[in-house]
């Protein structure tokens, strides 16, 4: 399934993540998941929330003057079992698609593990891990 | 000496006047021609000469000689790209030479002494200045140029360097480097430290002194007056004696362009007095000082300059580099991607300048590819240290942060201490 995702740029400044989650709490904005990519000068956070947030979460970190784009991933639940990843990526590099990051996320109440996946052709990648 | 300053100024004038373009068309604009000059208190009829001037006629145009007179080209590190350019008649590199030799001998240097030449060698008129005095005085030149610490202070104990003339923040350096080396430094000849180029406080000095065991001297200078030289201390200390039969110096406000009383402050005008390949009449050099004529007590009646209170323009001497704001904004111009804002933070590590510049990516070329960042960060490190010469740490910030030019945004914090 393709979602959105909010990433937002973070200046290399302590405290930083922690004013965006808290603009968002604040706001009673859940973050489903979400994932730090650091430099040594400055990170992106990437934050997933649930459809009906999204804009709402959008806008107000926005308006609050952070850099803040909007991505379209692909999400999938994998399943909790050895090599359940290796066949999804397997079939990913088979078609020629590069993953330029993921990560994932469990949750309890589930018997899959939640993977975001940013691949360099979306479509195409949403399409083949449909099919698995 | 004015007399002597006079015949000089009416002879420069004359010269400039018939055989540079630039300088007719500037005194005919000005209304001024040379039969006006009889004394030098003339002087002040003349137009003044500016950095720009400089520019707008690179590389040859302000060179008032037929180029095969010129033994020597130096330059400097210019705004955009384009650095300015000096020329040197024989003449003017004996005159030259004549100034640094003035400031070793006032430093108590001469024939006995060797004297390692640690400023960089090449365009920078350091290197080369300092080496044709050092030979004027008939000492010897160990010319090492900049870099290489450790086989400087090799070359200092195998040699029994007896002076060193580098930056005050390069010696700094060297300094601590000998001393993790282990080295006593009672055991080094080293006795005088022959240091310009960039501005230094007496805290420096002393901290000089003790850790090198030397007398540390100041000496000052600017390419486009002729390099190294200019002026330099003498063994009291009290102020920086400048070769005005050489280089007649002037102050005046800087938003008048009237001389102001003499011992008040204000910016520091030079006129080489005996420079044919690129006269410079009236030179505004941007530094703000004052003068003082009283006869000083080593027994030199040069007249003395104070310390160097700051600039007429927001130029800034960082790592030895001659940098302005307004190179920042003009590169940052050249990217798409870069908002015209930044904030210039300078300070001081270790001894060494830190040069940290503040952007804004403009918002629709944020991405969430790290990757693409840095290469957009890289992209402007690269092209700033070619064009300034030293390498920036750039902060990218957020959207917003930086203070919008409201007439006089503050572009630059300089965090080091000079008084």
């Amino acid at each position: 399934m393709l979602i959105r995702q909010i990433s937002v740029f973070l200046e290399n400044k302590k405290g930083k993540f922690a004013e965006i989650a808290r603009l968002l709490g604040n706001a009673n904005i859940n973050m489903k998941a979400f994932t730090v990519s650091e430099t040594e000068d400055f990170g992106i956070a990437r934050i997933i929330v649930e459809r009906a947030q999204i804009d709402r979460a959008f806008n107000l970190i926005k308006a609050n003057s952070y850099a803040v784009t909007m991505t379209q991933v692909v999400y999938l639940e994998c399943g909790d079992y050895p090599g359940a990843m290796a066949n999804v990526l397997e079939r990913l590099a088979a078609a020629d698609i590069s993953v330029e990051y993921m990560y994932a996320f469990a949750d309890s109440r589930s018997e899959f593990s939640r993977v975001i996946i940013r691949p360099d052709k979306t479509e195409l990648a949403n399409q083949i891990v449909q099919e698995i | 000496m004015r007399e002597l300053q006079g015949e000089k100024l009416k002879k420069i004038v004359a010269h400039a006047y018939r055989n540079s373009p630039f300088y007719k068309k500037r005194f005919d604009e000005h209304g001024v021609h040379p039969d006006d000059i009889r004394t030098i208190d003339d002087i002040v009829k003349m137009p003044f000469t500016e950095k720009q001037d400089l520019r707008d006629n690179y590389p040859f145009g302000m060179i008032c000689v037929p180029m095969n007179e010129i033994l020597r080209l130096h330059a400097s590190s210019g705004t955009t790209g384009k650095p300015i350019v000096v020329g040197y008649t024989a003449k003017d590199l004996d005159n030259w030479s004549e100034a640094v030799a003035r400031c070793l001998t006032a430093f108590g240097l001469g024939r006995d002494d060797m004297i390692q030449i640690s400023y960089g060698y090449g365009l920078f008129t350091g290197g080369l200045g300092a080496h044709d005095g050092v030979q004027k005085i008939g000492g010897t030149v160990i010319p090492t140029s900049s870099g290489n610490t450790r086989k400087q202070i090799q070359l200092m104990e195998d040699f029994g360097s007896t002076a060193v003339a580098c930056t005050p923040s390069y010696a700094l350096y060297m300094a601590e480097e000998i001393r993790k080396q282990g080295i006593n430094i009672k055991s080094l000849k080293l006795k005088v430290g022959i240091f310009g180029a960039e501005p230094w406080t007496n805290a420096m000095r002393r901290e000089l002194e003790e850790k090198l065991n030397i007398k540390a001297y100041d000496i000052y200078g600017l390419t486009e007056i002729s390099g190294p030289g200019v002026g330099g201390e003498c063994e009291c200390q009290n102020g920086t004696h400048l070769w005005e039969d050489l280089y007649y110096p002037e102050i005046i406000d800087p938003v008048t362009l009237r001389a102001v009383e003499t011992g008040q402050e204000g910016e520091l005008v030079f006129t080489t007095l005996d420079k044919w390949g690129m006269p410079m009449i009236r030179y505004r050099t941007r530094d703000l000082t004052y003068l003082d004529y009283d006869k000083c007590e080593c027994g030199r009646t040069a007249v003395r300059m104070g310390k160097i209170l700051g600039r007429s323009d927001d130029m800034m001497i960082i790592r030895g580099v001659n940098v302005f704001p307004s190179q920042v904004e003009s590169i940052l111009l050249e990217f798409p991607e870069y908002e015209p804002y930044f904030l210039i933070e300078v300070g001081r590590i270790n001894n060494t300048d830190t040069f940290d510049i503040q952007v804004e990516v403009k918002p629709e070329f944020y991405t969430d590819q790290v990757n693409e960042l840095v290469r957009l960060r890289q992209r402007l490190i690269s092209r700033i240290q070619s064009v300034i010469g030293i390498q920036p740490n750039i902060k990218i910030v957020q959207p917003n942060t930086i203070e919008r030019s409201t007439g006089k945004a503050k572009r630059a914090i300089d965090y080091r201490k000079f008084n």
